[in-house]
């Protein structure tokens, strides 16, 4: 039993790899090989190859890349079209497809700042201090029908409903078999910001100060918009928080982003 | 405080209905359903399966009569069957369409809660049984699950039920 444990444990420490390094493109393989000649620390390119492979663009049709220059591009088309009203064709861009939403930057994309640490299923993952909002003990939990399995129920405390979620089960469904969600021992529930949503956790690593530079953040839109980007000492994610709430709210697990 | 202000204040008390819930256990959480739509709460006695019924129906039972339909409350709210205790009761219930009996775990209490004591439930997950959950409410430190009843069954189920 505890070597079947070690070695679930294992592979959930290779897991973010995993998670992070399916469906490589073609193009992207030439990039990670340009970043491989530049740069010959052999961490930093691991990392690279990582985050280039979670960029949610390689996913998207070639027609469909919204690059910044294939948005210039597209935009010249519109003019153009505007100019010959009899062959009108309604273009339809990746800009214009979509609600225009204004990402506005986090507080802690300046200077030093600190993230607590904390594990769950052998996955280590991060959530920046200031978008912490709070740690409890686990109690009892209310479950309610009909809700999704990493939806483990309400919790209380003091007057607070939290709506508590089961880390594990939401990051990796796949890798969530009987043996490991038998093994899991959550202790804590993670806040947060000032929602009620609160991610179980299995321990809590350690508070740590990072410098910009010691996190490759992940600006573009991405399919993972809760990740905020990778910390690369730890090699662990960074969960964009307010983006996740987002997510929780309207009830989407990790699955459903695709 | 202003004369203005003191009404005021009543008024918001006014608006904050209260109503009465009967209270009874499943698999260890606490659900509510309206007094109102509860006719009478009967101790468990044989209840006849009928051939052909759908899964979510226990049988019917014979109440003074009349032939009630006993719903299995466990499986419609998506929980592992448990052996009949002591404890265990069939709840008649009245709703918009017709009577029927739920069988639950024990029956607790009567609360009173006011409307601003419930809240409403995260709105996650779009299962059928996800519809039952009217709101919740934290009531001495344990939460309670208040049911709508009256979407325990979808229309073409209750339908199903005056057949038998």
């Amino acid at each position: 039993m505890a070597k079947a444990l070690a070695a679930s444990k294992k592979v959930m420490k290779n897991y973010l790899s995993e998670l992070l390094t399916d469906e490589v493109p073609k193009l992207e393989k030439q990039t990670t090989i340009a970043v491989n000649k530049v740069q010959n620390i052999v961490e930093n390119d691991r990392l690279e190859a990582l985050l280039k492979n979670v960029n949610a663009e390689l996913d998207i049709a070639p027609n469909k890349v919204s690059t910044q220059k294939g948005l210039a591009q597209q935009e010249i088309i519109v003019e153009k079209t505007d100019q010959q009203p009899q062959n009108e064709v309604e273009l339809i861009t990746q800009k214009s497809s979509g609600d225009f939403i204004e990402k506005t930057p986090k507080s802690y994309r300046q200077g030093d700042f600190q993230v607590l640490f904390f594990d769950v299923a052998g996955l280590t993952i991060a959530v920046p201090l200031i978008e912490l909002g709070g740690i409890h003990k686990v109690d009892k939990t209310t479950s309610l029908m009909g809700k999704p399995d990493w939806f483990k129920g309400v919790m209380l405390y003091r007057d607070e409903k939290i709506n508590v979620v089961d880390t594990a089960l939401w990051v990796m469904p796949e890798k969530c078999d009987e043996t490991l969600i038998n093994s899991l021992n959550y202790q804590y529930i993670i806040m947060l910001n000032d929602s009620h949503w609160g991610l179980k956790a299995e321990n809590l690593v350690d508070t740590v100060i990072l410098q910009q530079d010691e996190v490759k953040w992940l600006d573009s839109p991405s399919k993972r918009p809760w990740l905020a980007g990778l910390v690369k000492n730890q090699m662990c994610a960074l969960l964009d928080v307010d983006a996740l709430i987002v997510l929780l709210n309207e009830g989407s697990g990790i699955n459903q982003l695709d | 405080m202003s004369d203005e202000r003191r009404s005021s204040s009543v008024k918001v008390d006014a608006n904050d209905e209260v109503l009465q819930w009967v209270t009874f256990k499943l698999e260890n959480e606490i659900y509510g359903i309206n007094v109102m739509q509860v006719q009478e709460v009967l101790r468990y006695s044989e209840i006849a399966p009928v051939p052909g019924a759908p899964l979510y129906v226990l049988g019917i039972i014979n109440l003074r009569g009349n032939v009630v339909t006993v719903i299995d409350t466990r499986s419609r709210f998506g929980l592992e069957p448990c052996d009949v205790t002591d404890n265990t009761r069939v709840v008649v219930i009245e709703s918009e369409k017709q009577v029927i009996g739920i069988l639950v775990d024990s029956v607790a209490e009567v609360v009173y809660l006011k409307a601003s004591e419930i809240d409403d439930a995260p709105n996650v997950g779009n299962e059928e049984s996800a519809q039952f959950i009217q709101g919740v409410s934290n009531r001495d430190g344990e939460l309670l699950i208040l049911v709508d009843l009256d979407k325990l069954l979808s229309d073409d189920e209750w339908d199903e039920l005056k057949h038998f």
